[in-house]
């Protein structure tokens, strides 16, 4: 780490300094570390998110030169009333609860069979951990591949024949489902590892003296610790499984696998629908906003506990 | 840490314009996608850069994103393609919204008519249709085209079986009548062999070509691209014939096959996996390699069939380099043109793999004995149409995906209704874009 | 009852590892499944069954390394004796390498590769920093609006890259941003924020405010306390932040796309693209995702003590 600028005077040898030369005031480093965070996110974030609610409002095309045209509120009845933006939004929220619920299971689990002393605990952490350091559109390429009926190691060993996943309108989108949750996985096990070895040694150890059970010492003290960085897991991978594109783009394009970046993405960069997609990306951002503010609520509550 | 962060952004910002401290000589940058043919030309302009001493630089990037990258530079007006060759499809959008700078004159001064065979001067150059006005030189000829394992279709077993069923003899298939009982005929999943693989990719245009390919053959038509009526005409009879047999052969293709394009149907050909392959003719050198596909010698190469009716097309496929409007470098772009038309590079190009478009090297012995494709690809070249190159052209096409992919891939509803919503979706984006006053 | 307790732990424990080895052959498998097709001759890459042993060659990699383009006919075997052994394998491929004059071409790997070196490693270092310090922040101070504020910086993330993407664009050209690093570091680190504030947030809320306190009545000013005391403290808090950060700039696809170019363009967009020529080259494929792998494999590795050290001291808690 850089050298810091204080001086490092030995405390010991000045006791009770007064006020004045403590440093800056608690109110100067609240304001110095927080402000130009904030005002840094706020500058690159008000611009587009301005625009893009200015444009919702018209019928911009950006690849028309004709000038942007007030519609009001047409593009966004429009979109609501489109069955296939509602089939692309249960096809999204479908595909969110199966890979969160899935990533936030196989990930938990991970990290609670990982929650003991091993040899080579280090080494095995970091390589679980692969799967989610590869590119999105490189998963999708060689997953590509591993669902091949005809060339892919899956059919293979588990003998499943000729079965399409990627091709078959039904199980497509469990398909990208099941990738998604193979990539994150390992993230939401290395949030719950930190979790989990935070929880203090003599917690159990008094539990295990009052001869607690499994499902106790799980229940009372275990998750209650590791629910906060459980919930900011779960947070996360919400958001970004709300914006799936890359992984489902490259490996399918039936239509029963739809998911709403995917539309937002061609009605932007194939349509030049601009308008209309700034709406639909203000209907999607309501959405995660209405959702995660649940999930915020939860975790403040889990915190004051 | 306040001095570490300031220090990383002074880093930061150092790198970040060092580049653009570099002295600038003499560039010019083409726009294409990442394929062969962007590298042959490559290695052509390394000769004008030795002639000339500007430095062309051929930019690609992946197919799914060419139109995206291209069209997110043109429309916030940037300059950082000098030329784009861009497809055929882009002509309407290119012109209209004023991305590509308009060559008419240029044209009709090198009298390009002569040069570039007519067909690829009404697909990649001319707009509107009729119109004479050229906004692209013809570069990169292109259409769909078969590959099919000749060992397949010459084994005397093979034909005697197919005549004993079929009642004809096993050979290039003359229609798509044709082609279909050749691929049930060799279509046998026990032993990991199918009859025919075809496009399906709806991402972009792979599937619309292989369709349009059969609707062509079988009579019909897209629509009427100059008054933009399309009922009655998409939804016609021998268009949705066209489709049925496009989905017809969907069910002799191999397992899986919901999501290909030109990677696919090669792989296809060199897995020993299908009787026939549909593809573009700029994917079939890499199957006369031997390295490359162990199947080389046994793959022969045939054009799009004809229809029931007599009728034969194939979907044109190509492009056309374009000069955008943006760039600053325009005059020295026109130079490199002039070097571009001349016969000698068209030779070169032809030889380094291009699919030339000049009239006089696709006529030549020379080419049409270089590949064991080029013959089919010279008789294909002037059999051609091309899907709309009307500015929405993409809505259109997404439309078109839409509709036709659950019946040729998940085989539901009929050829009829898939195309009826298809004339509907279309005749409303006409009406949006005021087409039909 | 201690005899039952610890043949029920042995059981477990067994059960365990079990698990944890089944974890490691499906996360691995095709992660090995991928790192070994980069050692594969072409022909071998996609075999069914998996070709698990087979004599590793390095020539994939010289395909990454170089531009190529497809040969219609076999090569000349005159050409092919004076070619030096790298050159000869890629004419075993049916394919020849690209040159000017005599100089073989480089493919745009290597550029990529220190582009997103640079663009991640400076956006990881900033995101980290300036996270951690606002973490601190929210944490030990009471800010107005707090809650607000940190739900709108939660907020930054949850909107769709792709309609981000336009208007940034324009920005980008009006500031002149357009295909730089420092454009794409200000957009990754804008991006890894509000992960950056909230983890070390939920670290730092675990670290208990006593010491702190002990070291201010000590006479240590507030800096130095979070210097010298609540930094080691979260010190897996940083690392698992960093490691995030690293490898969501490090892998960032979209952005990288549409807001860059030659110059400054990162190697996802560009590893895909292999699929070229008419015919998948997996191995190659595989071998740029190989190399690409290894510098985040490599940084996760190195701070893997501390990512699993945990807030050992536990002795006082809330």
């Amino acid at each position: 780490m850089a050298v810091s600028t204080m001086p490092v005077s030995g405390p010991a040898s000045s006791a009770r300094q007064p006020e004045a030369s403590r440093g800056m005031s608690d109110l100067a480093i609240r304001n110095l570390f927080i402000i130009p965070t904030v005002t840094f996110l706020i500058i690159f974030n008000v611009f587009p998110l301005i625009y893009s609610l200015g444009y919702s409002f018209t019928d911009y095309a950006a690849n028309r030169n004709a000038p942007a045209e007030f519609v009001g509120l047409k593009n966004y009845r429009d979109l609501l009333t489109d069955e296939r933006i509602w089939s692309n939004f249960i096809i999204t929220a479908e595909y969110v609860i199966v890979s969160v619920a899935g990533q936030m299971l196989v990930g938990f689990g991970l990290a609670l069979l990982l929650n003991r002393s091993f040899p080579m605990k280090g080494l095995v952490t970091t390589l679980l951990l692969l799967p989610m350091m590869m590119s999105a559109a490189v998963v999708g390429l060689f997953w590509q591949l591993l669902y091949s009926p005809s060339w892919g190691p899956i059919n293979y060993l588990f003998g499943l024949g000729d079965f399409a996943w990627l091709s078959n309108p039904d199980s497509a989108l469990y398909a990208v489902a099941i990738t998604d949750i193979w990539m994150w996985s390992p993230f939401v096990m290395l949030l719950s590892l930190a979790g989990l070895s935070a929880v203090p040694q003599h917690l159990y150890e008094a539990a295990a003296i009052d001869r607690a059970s499994t499902w106790y010492t799980f229940t009372r003290i275990t998750l209650p610790l590791v629910t906060p960085l459980l919930l900011i897991a779960l947070i996360f991978r919400t958001m970004e499984a709300f914006k799936t594109f890359d992984i489902a783009y490259t490996m399918t394009t039936q239509p029963t696998a739809e998911l709403i970046s995917i539309r937002l993405y061609k009605q932007a960069f194939q349509q030049w629908d601009t308008g209309k997609s700034c709406a639909l990306a203000y209907i999607v951002l309501i959405m995660v906003l209405a959702i995660t503010n649940i999930y915020v609520k939860y975790l403040n509550q889990a915190k004051e506990r | 840490m306040f001095r570490k962060t300031l220090t990383a952004l002074c880093v930061g910002a150092g790198l970040a314009f060092a580049p653009l401290a570099t002295a600038h000589g003499e560039e010019l940058t083409i726009f294409w996608a990442e394929w062969d043919p962007a590298n042959y030309l490559q290695e052509l302009v390394n000769d004008y850069t030795k002639e000339t001493g500007v430095k062309v630089t051929v930019q690609t990037t992946p197919w799914p994103d060419f139109q995206t990258k291209a069209f997110t530079e043109f429309n916030a007006h940037g300059d950082a393609y000098d030329m784009v060759v861009g497809d055929s499809q882009w002509l309407g959008a290119g012109s209209t919204q004023g991305h590509y700078v308009d060559l008419t004159k240029f044209f009709n001064d090198h009298k390009l008519n002569d040069v570039m065979a007519p067909a690829t001067i009404k697909y990649y150059a001319e707009y509107p249709g009729g119109s004479a006005k050229y906004w692209a030189i013809p570069l990169e000829g292109d259409a769909i085209g078969w590959a099919y394992r000749k060992d397949w279709f010459e084994d005397p077993k093979e034909m005697a079986a197919f005549k004993a069923k079929y009642g004809r003899d096993l050979g290039i298939p003359k229609t798509y009548g044709e082609l279909r009982d050749i691929a049930e005929f060799f279509h046998r999943p026990d032993q990991k062999r199918y009859g025919v693989a075809i496009y399906t990719d709806n991402s972009y245009d792979a599937m619309a070509m292989g369709v349009e390919s059969a609707i062509f053959s079988y009579g019909g038509e897209l629509g009427d691209y100059a008054t933009y009526k399309v009922d009655g005409i998409v939804n016609s009879k021998e268009a949705a014939d066209g489709l049925a047999m496009y989905k017809e052969l969907y069910k002799f293709t191999p397992p899986g096959w919901g999501k290909t394009f030109f990677v696919e149907d090669n792989q296809a050909i060199t897995g020993g996996l299908a009787a026939m392959s549909m593809n573009f003719f700029a994917f079939f050198p890499a199957l006369v390699n031997k390295s490359s596909n162990p199947h080389a010698d046994q793959t022969g190469f045939f054009a799009n069939p004809a229809g029931p009716g007599g009728k034969r097309f194939a979907a044109l496929g190509g492009q056309g380099i374009s000069v955008v409007s943006y760039s600053k470098k325009q005059a020295e772009s026109m130079k490199f043109l002039e070097w571009f038309i001349k016969d000698d590079t068209q030779k070169k190009w032809a030889a380094l793999g291009g699919y030339t478009c000049s009239q006089a090297v696709l006529k030549s012995e020379a080419f049409q004995k270089a590949t064991p494709y080029n013959k089919a690809f010279f008789d294909t070249m002037f059999m051609v149409k091309d899907f709309w190159a009307t500015p929405e052209y993409a809505e259109v096409l997404d439309q078109m995906n839409q509709n036709i992919y659950p019946y040729v891939v998940g085989g539901k509803g009929t050829a009829q209704e898939a195309l009826d919503a298809t004339d509907k979706a279309w005749t409303e984006t006409f009406k949006k874009y005021k087409r039909y006053n | 009852m201690a005899a039952v307790r610890s043949k029920n732990t042995a059981l477990v424990n067994r059960l365990a590892i079990a698990a944890v080895l089944l974890a490691t052959v499906v996360f691995l498998g095709p992660i090995y499944w991928i790192g070994s097709t980069a050692f594969k001759p072409k022909d071998l890459a996609i075999t069914t069954p998996p070709t698990v042993f087979f004599e590793p060659e390095i020539t994939p990699f010289i395909r990454l390394f170089t531009k190529r383009v497809q040969m219609q006919k076999q090569v000349d075997p005159a050409d092919y004796a004076a070619a030096p052994w790298w050159e000869q394998r890629i004419y075993d491929g049916g394919e020849r390498v690209l040159k000017v004059g005599s100089t073989a071409q480089l493919s745009q790997y290597p550029d990529r590769f220190a582009n997103s070196l640079i663009v991640a490693i400076i956006s990881t270092v900033l995101a980290v920093s300036m996270g951690t310090i606002t973490a601190y922040g929210f944490s030990r101070f009471k800010m107005p609006g707090e809650d607000d504020l940190l739900f709108f910086i939660l907020s930054t993330r949850m909107l769709p890259p792709v309609v981000v993407a336009i208007p940034m664009f324009l920005m980008y050209r009006i500031v002149g941003l357009n295909d730089s690093h420092l454009g794409l570091i200000i957009l990754y680190v804008a991006f890894n924020l509000s992960f950056s504030v909230w983890l070390m947030k939920g670290f730092m809320d675990e670290i208990p405010k006593e010491y702190e306190e002990a070291a201010l009545v000590d006479g240590y000013t507030r800096l130095q306390a979070f210097w010298k005391i609540v930094l080691p403290e979260a010190a897996t808090g940083i690392a698992a932040t960093a490691v995030f950060c690293f490898i969501t700039a490090w892998n960032e696809y979209a952005f990288a796309l549409i807001m860059t170019n030659r110059r400054a363009q990162t190697a996802p967009p560009y590893i895909p693209s292999q699929v070229g020529s008419g015919l998948p080259d997996w191995t190659t494929i595989a071998a740029g995702t190989f190399l690409f792998l290894l510098p985040v494999a490599i940084f996760t590795f190195l701070l893997r003590s501390h990512l699993l050290r945990g807030v050992t001291f536990g002795a006082i808690r809330k």
